[in-house]
């Protein structure tokens, strides 16, 4: 027994040793179906998204993050580390940071740059998200990825937990749910579409996009007449008193729709809906909060109503 | 070589522009009939939305499409007649990169696009349009006169500076939005018309066809070059610096408002000219009429092949006018 015993540190020396030797490649398909050749622990990484950042600095250790793109701010520690640019990107600049795998959202990065980058010998993982689920099972994937498995699955648990919190089904469940249209520019006036993930947020927020028809782009150019049919309950893109004197003053017709009428017109915090990553609970939660209030508006400006002149 | 039937051709453009505004009111996220239609202009309730997106969305736009159709194919025709060219189109004063240099510097400069309440893309473009065009008739000019091949070398020169100019600033635009909107504009679109923007296109073309209608003469002088025009009394000079301004005032409105819709301007001058002749009395009419039917049918394709939004018409002037212009370039040579 004593022997055994003795021949345990042993046992971990040499396990010890077998770490430490460079351990073989890993071949992995990313979200877009491309197969990959990734060292078994990358050493030095980065990403070419702002989400795909929150995501690395959640899951990843610090150290090996070895760049940023210039749209970076979250989370601040980032602002030290040195800038990459992704648009267009700096090809020269990202092979002098050597990084071990680069990580991107679809969409993002231009699969052809990527190609480049491949054949200088840095793989890029791309990432696609449909639905806020695919953010957490990204955040397990970039885990075992980076030989993090336990963060990962930390990291995933605990905002599968915040959510389910978050989220509980609302009482009156598909009756009357808001209709809620999210723009992302207004001349010409885009909107996040069915097919972006901004669609399953509002659905666990208690609302649904207005925007119900799937287009071939995720973010779809709209007519005017197209949003007069829509008739939206809730606006996301701005405070009311912005857009109306910018938006409504320019597409007047709008201001028939029920979310002006109702003045449920809202700002949103855009670096929150526009990335899929680590806050994407965060964002469920404002867009809920945003829901929510505009139930309040709208009985307090019921009573307003009430009042005789 | 003269068409017999100048008059027959003039009428089934008519008809054939009326067809168009009439399928052009059907198409749109809300289903409209006939009958819905008829009688929207009979009993007109705009606290219905279909028969509000029919009157204020779709019919202001059909007539922009109408009238811009036809501004650019009359301005073309003229810039034609004036440097003997046949690939001169109305952009040849400079007016759509100036345009286009107005256009990217509200989108890029001015984040908001309004300043002091005034939407600012189209007001920049009509400077933009006007500044470059002053610039390319200042440097086409010697001793007051108007001379057809510095001018056309002018166009040029200028088109490309402000060309250059706004591919720096869009270069340079951080916002990917900005981006956005600069390539819709440089598409052309009607999508922003509504009736307060139709009255400026509209007194525009109808000053330019009443003064044109006492003019045919001279064009056709016009076209034998200036040695013999000016040999048969006609006051070459200052009928140049008329032709300028009217094809300027025609153009520039039209590209504030919708772009710079492409090859309307080349393709509908030829065509006109193939089918009535190169001096008919009627030119310049079926030139406007067959513009606007051009772009309504453009229009109505982008609409019906993309929804909601359309595609951006420049694409579909583009690619169904192109290879009709090859055919008819072959069939001529």
């Amino acid at each position: 027994m004593r022997f055994l015993l003795l021949l345990l540190p042993l046992a971990w020396l040499a396990s010890c040793q077998s770490d430490s030797k460079p351990a073989a490649p890993v071949v992995v398909h990313d979200g877009l179906g491309r197969a990959l050749t990734l060292p078994a622990h990358p050493r030095r990484v980065l990403a070419l998204a702002p989400s795909m950042t929150e995501m690395l600095y959640a899951v990843a250790d610090t150290a090996t993050i070895v760049a940023r793109c210039p749209q970076d701010n979250f989370p601040a520690t980032v602002l030290s580390k040195p800038v990459v640019n992704n648009y267009p990107l700096d090809m020269e600049r990202l092979v002098t940071m050597k990084p071990d795998v680069v990580f991107t959202v679809e969409g993002i990065t231009s699969v052809d740059d990527a190609k480049r980058l491949q054949d200088l010998g840095i793989p890029v993982y791309y990432m696609r998200f449909r639905k806020v689920e695919d953010v957490f099972t990204g955040l397990e994937e970039l885990g075992r990825l980076l030989g993090r498995e336990a963060q990962g699955h930390r990291v995933a648990d605990s905002l599968r937990q915040r959510l389910k919190l978050l989220a509980s089904p609302p009482a009156h469940e598909n009756t009357n749910l808001p209709k809620v249209l999210a723009i992302t520019w207004q001349d010409p006036i885009y909107c996040y579409g069915q097919n972006t993930l901004f669609t399953d947020e509002i659905d666990l927020a208690g609302g649904r996009n207005a925007v119900t028809e799937t287009f071939p782009q995720p973010y779809p150019a709209l007519t005017r007449e197209y949003i007069l049919k829509l008739n939206p309950d809730v606006l996301l893109g701005g405070s009311f008193e912005k857009l109306d004197s910018t938006f409504f003053k320019n597409y007047p017709e709008l201001k028939r729709i029920k979310a002006y009428q109702t003045r449920r017109v809202f700002a949103i915090t855009g670096n929150l809906m526009e990335r899929p990553g680590p806050r994407v609970v965060e964002s469920v939660r404002e867009l809920q909060g945003l829901l929510r209030s505009q139930t309040n508006v709208m009985s307090s400006a019921a009573e307003t109503f009430r009042v005789p002149k | 070589m003269k068409s017999q039937r100048p008059l027959f051709w003039l009428l089934t453009g008519l008809a054939l522009v009326l067809v168009l505004l009439v399928l052009g009111l059907r198409v749109g996220s809300y289903t409209t009939s006939y009958s819905f239609i008829l009688n929207t202009f009979r009993h007109y309730d705009p606290a219905d939305p279909a028969q509000l997106v029919l009157v204020q969305l779709r019919l202001p736009r059909l007539l922009l499409a109408l009238l811009a159709g036809a501004s650019l194919a009359v301005s073309g025709y003229l810039l034609q007649t004036l440097v003997t060219n046949p690939l001169a189109d109305p952009y040849l004063l400079g007016t759509a990169s100036g345009a286009s240099l107005g256009a990217i510097a509200s989108y890029v400069l001015v984040p908001s696009l309004t300043v002091m309440g005034v939407y600012l893309p189209p007001v920049a473009a009509l400077a933009g349009a006007f500044g470059a065009t002053l610039l390319v008739v200042a440097l086409g000019t010697r001793r007051g006169r108007i001379l057809p091949a510095p001018l056309l070398l002018a166009g040029v020169a200028v088109g490309a500076l402000a060309s250059a100019v706004g591919s720096l600033l869009t270069f340079l635009a951080s916002p990917e939005g900005s981006l956005r909107s600069v390539v819709f504009w440089a598409f052309g679109s009607f999508e922003r018309a509504g009736w307060s923007v139709l009255p400026y296109p509209t007194a525009a073309l109808a000053i330019s066809l009443v003064v044109l209608a006492f003019m045919q003469k001279d064009l056709n002088l016009l076209l034998l070059g200036e040695e013999r025009a000016a040999a048969l009394g006609l006051p070459v000079a200052r009928r140049r610096w008329l032709l300028v301004g009217l094809a300027a005032g025609l153009t520039g409105g039209v590209v504030a408002l919708c772009g710079p819709v492409g090859f309307v301007g080349l393709l509908v001058p030829h065509l006109t000219r193939g089918l009535l002749g190169t001096t008919g009395r009627l030119n310049l009419l079926f030139c406007a009429v067959l513009g606007g039917g051009f772009l309504l049918a453009c229009d109505l394709l982008a609409r019906l092949l993309y929804p909601p939004a359309g595609l951006p018409v420049g694409l579909v002037t583009a690619l169904f006018g192109v290879p009709f212009f090859v055919y008819l370039l072959r069939k001529t040579t």
